[in-house]
């Protein structure tokens, strides 16, 4: 337990400081310029010094990722069960989806703020949604339909109905191909978040600014510390994410890791009066 | 000393794209019985398994259960394949209470009952365990506790021990045996293997392709209770020699 725990998070972050530590290096070894490439520790402080002025910049991007990853992974779970069920369903809507996604994000974004209101942070949700569904729906697609048809057999003939069967059965089934869909819809949500924030031509009215205002303002000055660090800091959120929606994998899927059931669930065998 | 009738076949056939699969067929299944099916691939055993636990409609004929015809109908059955087909995210007390789970709600009595199966038959320490961590020895005979809690008395299985090394699967054959008997169930059991119909069956019922049908019908006159020195014995030869040569056709 102790050792896979090392395993798990201490040899990924021991290779993130690795990666800074030859950036560092790099930089110091080879005099690159300040303009070009910032040391690290500069770029880190560049986003320390003006936390004040960023955190709610922070917290602004990050509840755009997760509100719009949530309801990304919603719409998309519904999309993925009501294809999955009902054929036709599926075979209208599907060359949509996938044509939804070869159109590029940024084409979209500009109709998307003025459908839904610029300065609005509904736009921004929206891109997030956008890039996060599809991943989802295919996955539960493919999730429902994978279930092993000896299984889908069994069940009849014990007399289930099609609902408990789809309980039982096809949801439990479905878990793990549905979290390859989230990881991949979280990896890609911050970057939906950011893409959003800069197609909104006008500032978000809730922080009167956005973090990807702010870095291209930085860009426009030259400032590269700060973009180098706030690229940093949204690659950190990013991973972040990744990370939760993994751990929530973990949660929802003893079985592949557990031998037994979790203690709570072992309610009715400690109830045996026989238990020694 | 004769039992009633539990299962009747009359005149069952089906037919697909143009293939008979299973001629018609009568077939009659006294209560408590045990019943081995062997044939070769394609002589249309599992289409009559099929048929009788309601997965597939015959194009022709009735299946009675107990008087009643189940024609296309399910839930009359208990059901068992190769394939353990244990859900890997419910432990072996919610797999062997899986049919109830999946037509009501599973009472204190089904969870008591799932283990109380499992203490006797040896796999009461296992109960709060996730299928991956047994064995697949284990693991069938989860699945046939499972099949046994349905309460239904027809048992069909389904080449249930044709994964299992050989040492597994005698000594899984030897327990069925004894819960057979305890359980008093009828089982219809499909085999590819010579030794497991006879050890196990009262009855044999040889099937052959093109069309699908049963050729010979062969009592066994082994008695019972059986163990592994009947094997050897001049009558499981006599009897295994006659099931050879009607799979494989006269000596060669």
């Amino acid at each position: 337990m102790k050792r896979a725990w090392v395993a798990k998070v201490m040899l990924p972050l021991a290779s993130f400081a690795i990666l800074l530590l030859l950036w560092q290096a790099v930089v110091v070894v080879f005099h690159v310029q300040g303009y070009i490439a910032p040391r690290p520790l500069d770029a880190i402080r560049a986003v320390t010094d003006n936390w004040s002025l960023l955190s709610p910049l922070v917290a602004q991007i990050i509840k755009e990722t997760v509100y719009g990853f949530l309801l990304g992974a919603v719409i998309g779970i519904f999309f993925g069960v009501v294809m999955s069920k009902i054929p036709l369903v599926q075979r209208l809507l599907y060359p949509m989806l996938v044509l939804s996604q070869a159109v590029p994000v940024i084409v979209i974004a500009f109709p998307l703020a003025t459908i839904l209101g610029f300065g609005s942070v509904k736009p921004i949700i929206a891109i997030v949604v956008w890039i996060v569904f599809f991943p989802v729906t295919v996955s539960v697609i493919d999730g429902l339909g994978h279930v092993d048809q000896d299984i889908l057999n069994l069940a009849k003939v014990y007399g289930a109905s099609r609902w408990r069967t789809f309980v039982q059965i096809e949801v439990p089934a479905t878990v793990s191909p549905l979290f390859s869909g989230l990881k991949i819809g979280a990896t890609y949500a911050i970057t939906g978040a950011f893409i959003g924030e800069l197609a909104s031509p006008e500032q978000v009215a809730a922080t009167g600014s956005s973090l990807a205002l702010y870095i291209q303002h930085a860009e426009s000055n030259l400032d590269s510390p700060a973009v180098y660090g706030i690229t940093l800091l949204i690659s950190i959120i990013g991973v972040a994410w990744f990370l939760t929606v993994s751990g929530l994998e973990t949660l929802a899927t003893p079985w592949l890791r557990r031998t037994t059931v979790r203690r709570w669930r072992r309610r009715t065998i400690a109830a045996s009066p026989d238990d020694h | 000393m004769t039992s009633p009738v539990l299962l009747d076949l009359a005149g069952v056939a089906k037919t697909f794209s143009d293939q008979v699969v299973l001629a018609p067929t009568d077939l009659s299944i006294l209560e408590g019985s045990f019943v081995s099916i062997v044939g070769p691939s394609g002589c249309g055993k599992s289409t009559l398994f099929n048929i009788i636990a309601g997965l597939l409609e015959p194009d022709a004929g009735d299946v009675t259960l107990q008087g009643r015809s189940v024609v296309g109908a399910t839930g009359h059955v208990g059901y068992m394949l190769q394939k353990d087909l244990l859900v890997p995210w419910r432990s072996v007390e919610d797999n062997i209470t899986m049919a109830a789970r999946l037509t009501r709600k599973v009472t204190a009595a089904d969870r008591a009952e799932a283990r109380s199966v499992a203490e006797r038959y040896g796999l009461g320490e296992f109960l709060d365990h996730y299928p991956k961590a047994l064995s697949g020895g284990m693991r069938q005979r989860v699945a046939f506790m499972r099949t046994l809690v349905t309460h239904q008395s027809l048992l069909l299985l389904d080449e249930p021990f044709g994964a299992l090394d050989a040492q597994t699967r005698l000594d899984m054959q030897r327990w069925l045996l004894d819960v057979w008997r305890e359980s008093g169930r009828t089982v219809l059991f499909i085999t590819h293997d010579v030794d497991e119909s006879i050890f196990l069956s009262d009855r044999i019922l040889v099937m052959s392709p093109r069309p699908g049908r049963i050729v010979a019908d062969l009592a066994n006159p082994l008695a019972r209770p059986r163990d592994l020195d009947v094997l050897t014995e001049p009558a499981f030869v006599a009897l295994k020699s006659q099931i050879m040569h009607l799979l494989h056709g006269g000596s060669r």
